[in-house]
């Protein structure tokens, strides 16, 4: 285990500060030609004609394709909405037309403006609400002919329905003493990872080999096997250094546009996206919501009843955004006591791009609507926020919405914790504020793989089909089988990304990285010990119970002369039997829980080895101009036990700051053509190192019951630290300024109208 | 993004020369390249780059003032002492352009000749009567950096001509002065909305006053009401909100995506009076830091307000 004595330094760290990292971008190639795309030209039309003549007859173009040239396969992880091209209907502004590989990217371009491309435009429906009226035009006329997994409640232009019920809300309302009723609105917003998507494919044969800025690139190779009819054996994917994700780069993208480019051309074919692309066209940003919270209260503070209405903008087609209906369902409860429960969530299908899993995708938003209520109720009945929440908050053997029973977790000492890292309730300047916000969100198991090998000269491979997107979380694998091996980290190399190498991962999404592909290392890990017990029982004659492996040695427990060092056996193992281990450990069972009310089940019903976060932050309102200021942050975790600090507070710093943005700037605005407004760094605005301010962090320490979570008893951390970091800074707006901004983001001008309405 | 054809000049002669022939200067390249990569304008035919010729650096001493040349960084602006101490409005402007990686690299010429009405230094250079001279292969003229701007993107100034030096005569003494600007972060930031102002004191009276407005019309421009409103005064609180309004008044905001005109013609107000206010104070001997803008917008050490 790393701790700030024993510090770990990360393998691509150095490559990566100092500019030798190569990332996808970097690769060049004898040959290789640029691609580009056309995009649709409306938000939403019919196709009436495609003509690619004068493109083709460009000099240096190579290939043009459309949806001709492609098999005709409509794909989607949930419900199969989408081709790799559009044929009949575009319905958002980053939807594919047509593509061209070129000897430049300039001719690539000229090429994609020289295609003819023939509209009907169509009536674009770009809000949430206005899509689920009765009457609104219909985005997929033949939604109910696609393909689509029997879980997923579907109806017209809700993709997507799911309910949480418990008890009876209705009759919990009647009996409750006060009830209050708020509306909140999310804007969408975007992961924007700093290396925008950049895809090489080249064939040999009918092999294709493709490097891609992936997160997921056992869901690449699969979304390539589907879509070009191909065995899934002809398809390898690797991803050189990935330049951030934060879930961006999850799902399958534009890998077989490029493969099918190449294929054509004959040539290897690089696709390197600009800021632009990369802000309209991935199927994934992070989802708008509109939230209807109504809750009823005792006086004492208990809750009796939630009912809430939600609304998910799904953009065009479907990506991930199937389940997170009932995602933010469970989200729009959070992790407290509610008696009655009824939660509607719908998934809505918009002209606009469409949304996908990005970092914690439902939760920041859901929470931030949440805990600005929760402070709206404390008021209602004069409690102080921070003692409602103490008065509600799950802790062991209490019950979650599906009656799910909470084991040892530790919710209510982050809320502890973090109101006195903060120092909650010191007197501060009339301008400034702390603002509290609480909240929780799953671990995902998944089955994931590993080898770790012992070679000649003594030192370990961990062969992994994990993807590192920037966390550590694969850096870090090293620190769980150095420990098994009594090895140092640094005496292990990782090979990782190669889908044609690796075992099966199901990539670095759902803070699934050291939760499952730890524990297949730690597995692979014990079974290569074993192998190194036997041949050092053998070399010492000792008995191999007597065996331990310490500092790089198998030696007797208490006669440590007598030892036989791991580059000894690993030398005479390669002249006889390898050392090879091999892991992949079984997936924790999901919880018990009781969702038989529930419609729309896609397994979010009950939460794996669920994380507890309380975030308190002190904030600076410029009354006169909205401006918003965070001061100091609190940010406490409960993520079971933690076995990097370095790692998991990186996360919780990333986290914090990407949560400050989302709260204060970052947001798409939507044009009524379907067009977003501000698709560029200029003015959608992320946090500077500048604007970050000191995090204080704190753990609390809850390991899972053996085989209930990761390793050692560890939780998921990639995605909670942007949680509730949005919630806490609206309610110190709303302390300063007493005006509730309904809107995110918290705007200067939104602060402003709020507090001038 | 590609241009024909890129030379590099060694002298001044050598950059008038190419531009007679129709090249566009280049030096720092963070409008030109940085807007060109953003899909906002493909690069010019033929640049001629002219960040080697030394003719066009270095802060020096003219008269009771200062000659900039055209090369001279936000950077170097900055850290000049004559600037922090007598133009501290500029330096104000300067400070808060950009990144730290624009002010290293991004000159004063380019940024006045980019005429962008949310600059950051256009203000501070008007009110302080900034003369910019410009050189053609027929010859020099030097006109008023306030008669340069003519529209966003657009100067007065010929095709031919390069911008070679930018002067600010010595402001009288007792003279306090402040930029502050809106800004939603720290850095990579742009005005929303900005506000210069330039007071010289004469005992308790405002004897000369300056207000220029920022990001509020196609160009940035000095509002003579509310220098009206101050000149004469007794610097007081009335008088100061007096020419705020007035500046808020003069304003024709737009809407977009940064703000609705309500909004940043209320803010004109907040941070007209908030630049007068500091530049009062700095008139009367007052240390306040440089930039002004983020203390006097929730910074924790915040400045008067």
């Amino acid at each position: 285990v790393a701790t700030a004595e024993k510090p770990f330094i990360r393998q691509d760290g150095k490559d990566k500060v100092t500019g030798l990292g190569r990332y996808t971008a970097d690769l060049g190639m004898t040959g290789m030609l640029q691609a580009k795309f056309r995009f649709a030209d409306h938000a939403h039309a019919r196709i009436l004609r495609i003509d690619t003549t004068k493109a083709r007859a460009l000099a240096g173009v190579f290939a043009v394709i459309t949806h001709e040239d492609v098999p005709d396969v409509r794909y989607g992880p949930f419900v199969q909405d989408r081709r790799l091209f559009a044929k009949t209907k575009v319905r958002y502004e980053g939807e594919l037309v047509a593509a061209v590989a070129a000897l430049t990217a300039e001719i690539a371009q000229q090429a994609c403006e020289l295609i003819e491309v023939e509209y009907e435009p169509l009536e674009v429906v770009h809000d949430i609400e206005a899509s689920l009226q009765p009457g609104a035009p219909l985005l997929h006329e033949q939604w109910a002919e696609y393909g689509a997994s029997d879980d997923v409640v579907r109806d017209g232009n809700d993709c997507s329905r799911s309910t949480i019920v418990k008890g009876d809300a209705d009759k919990g309302m009647a009996e409750a003493d006060t009830v209050v009723k708020e509306r909140y609105v999310a804007d969408m917003s975007h992961a924007v990872p700093i290396e925008p998507h950049s895809i090489v494919a080249q064939w040999q044969g009918d092999r294709v080999t493709i490097w891609s800025s992936t997160q997921v690139p056992f869901v690449a190779r699969s979304g390539v096997a589907t879509t070009l009819e191909l065995p899934e054996s002809n398809v390898r994917v690797i991803v050189p250094h990935l330049g951030g994700g934060f879930g961006g780069k999850c799902e399958f993208h534009y890998e077989a546009q490029v493969a099918a480019l190449a294929r054509v051309a004959r040539r290897p074919v690089r696709l390197v996206f600009s800021r632009r692309e990369e802000f309209v066209a991935p199927d994934h940003r992070r989802e708008g919501q509109v939230l209807e919270l109504e809750t009823g209260v005792r006086k004492d503070g208990s809750i009796v009843s939630r009912r809430a209405r939600v609304i998910l903008d799904n953009g065009a087609y479907s990506a991930d955004a199937p389940f997170f209906p009932q995602l933010a369902a469970m989200m729009a409860v959070g992790p407290y006591k509610v008696e009655n429960v009824f939660v509607d969530a719908s998934l809505a299908y918009t002209n606009t791009q469409p949304s996908g899993s990005v970092r914690a995708p439902t939760a920041p938003q859901a929470c931030w609507a949440v805990e600005q209520h929760m402070d709206s109720v404390a008021a209602q009945i004069g409690l102080d926020p921070v003692e409602f929440r103490r008065r509600n908050i799950v802790k062991r053997g209490d019950e979650s919405p599906t009656r799910q029973i909470f084991d040892d977790i530790g919710a209510a000492e982050t809320l502890e914790k973090a109101v006195e890292l903060i120092g909650y309730g010191k007197q501060l300047p009339d301008d400034e504020a702390i603002g509290v916000a609480v909240g929780w969100w799953p671990s995902f198991g998944i089955a994931s793989g590993a080898y770790v090998k012992i070679n000649g000269d003594g030192s370990g491979t961990i062969i992994t089909g994990a993807q590192e997107c920037g966390t550590g979380a694969v850096m870090a694998l090293p620190l769980l089988a150095a420990e098994i091996l009594g090895m140092k980290p640094d005496d292990f190399q990782l090979l990782y990304q190669d889908t044609d190498a690796g075992p099966f991962d199901s990539g670095a999404s759902g803070s699934q990285t050291t939760f499952n592909n730890g524990r297949a290392v730690m597995q692979a890990a014990r079974d290569v010990r074993e192998q190194l017990l036997d041949l050092a029982a053998e070399e010492l004659e000792a008995n191999r119970d007597d065996l331990e492996l310490v500092d790089g040695v198998a030696r007797v427990k208490g006669s440590p002369s007598k030892s036989v060092s791991i580059p000894d056996l690993a030398e005479k193992a390669h002249g006889d039997r390898l050392l090879l281990g091999r892991g992949a450990d079984a997936v924790p069972e999901m919880p018990e829980c009781d969702a038989s009310g529930c419609t729309g089940r896609l397994g979010m019903e009950s939460f794996l080895a669920p994380t507890f976060i309380t975030h308190a932050v002190h904030c600076k309102v410029d009354r006169e101009t909205g401006v918003v200021r965070v001061l100091d942050v609190a940010a406490v975790h409960e993520s079971g036990r933690v076995l990097n600090p370095i790692g998991a507070n990186g996360q919780v710093e990333g986290g914090v700051v990407m949560g400050i943005g989302m709260a204060l700037l970052e947001g798409s605005l939507i044009a009524d053509d379907g067009r977003q407004v501000n698709p560029h760094l200029l003015d959608y605005k992320l946090q500077t190192a500048s604007d970050s301010p000191p995090i204080r962090i704190g753990w609390v320490d809850a390991p899972t019951k053996e085989g209930a979570g990761g390793p050692k008893g560890s939780k998921g951390i990639g995605e909670p630290p942007c949680v509730p970091t949005p919630g806490a800074i609206a309610n110190a707006i709303a302390k300063v300024t007493g005006a509730r901004v309904h809107q995110l983001p918290m705007t200067p001008a939104r602060v402003w109208e709020a507090m001038n309405r | 993004v590609s241009a024909a054809t890129y030379t590099s000049a060694r002298s001044i002669a050598d950059a008038l020369s190419a531009l007679s022939s129709g090249a566009r200067p280049i030096a720092g390249g963070t409008d030109l390249v940085v807007g060109a990569r953003g899909g906002k304008a493909p690069l010019p035919e033929s640049l001629v780059a002219i960040h080697a010729i030394d003719e066009l650096r270095g802060i020096s001493s003219a008269g009771g003032g200062l000659r900039m040349g055209a090369l001279v960084t936000h950077a170097e602006i900055v850290a000049n002492a004559t600037v922090r101490d007598r133009l501290t409005a500029l330096a104000d402007a300067s400070a808060i352009v950009g990144s730290h990686a624009t002010r290293h690299v991004g000159t004063i010429g380019g940024n006045v000749m980019n005429a962008s009405p949310a600059m950051e230094t256009g203000g501070p250079l008007i009110c302080f009567d900034a003369l910019a001279t410009l050189r053609s292969s027929s010859g020099e003229r030097e006109l008023a950096v306030a008669e340069l701007f003519a529209g966003p993107g657009q100067t007065t100034a010929k095709a031919d001509e390069l911008l070679v030096a930018i002067t600010i005569p010595e402001p009288a003494s007792g003279t306090g002065s402040c930029y502050v600007r809106l800004e939603y972060r720290r850095q990579m930031e742009i005005a929303i909305v900005g506000a210069t102002a330039v007071v010289t004191l004469d005992g308790g009276t405002v004897r000369d006053a300056r207000i220029a407005i920022t990001a509020l019309a196609p160009t940035i421009h000095r509002v003579a009401e509310a220098e009206q409103a101050l000149n004469g005064s007794d610097a007081s609180d009335a008088a100061v909100h007096a020419a705020a309004a007035a500046a808020a008044g003069a304003s024709r905001p737009i809407s977009d995506v940064r703000g609705s005109a309500d909004y940043r013609r209320a803010m004109a107000a907040v941070l007209t009076r908030r630049a007068i206010s500091t530049a009062i104070a700095r008139a009367r001997g007052g240390r306040f830091p440089i930039p002004a803008s983020p203390a006097l917008h929730g910074a924790v050490n915040g400045g008067p307000a």
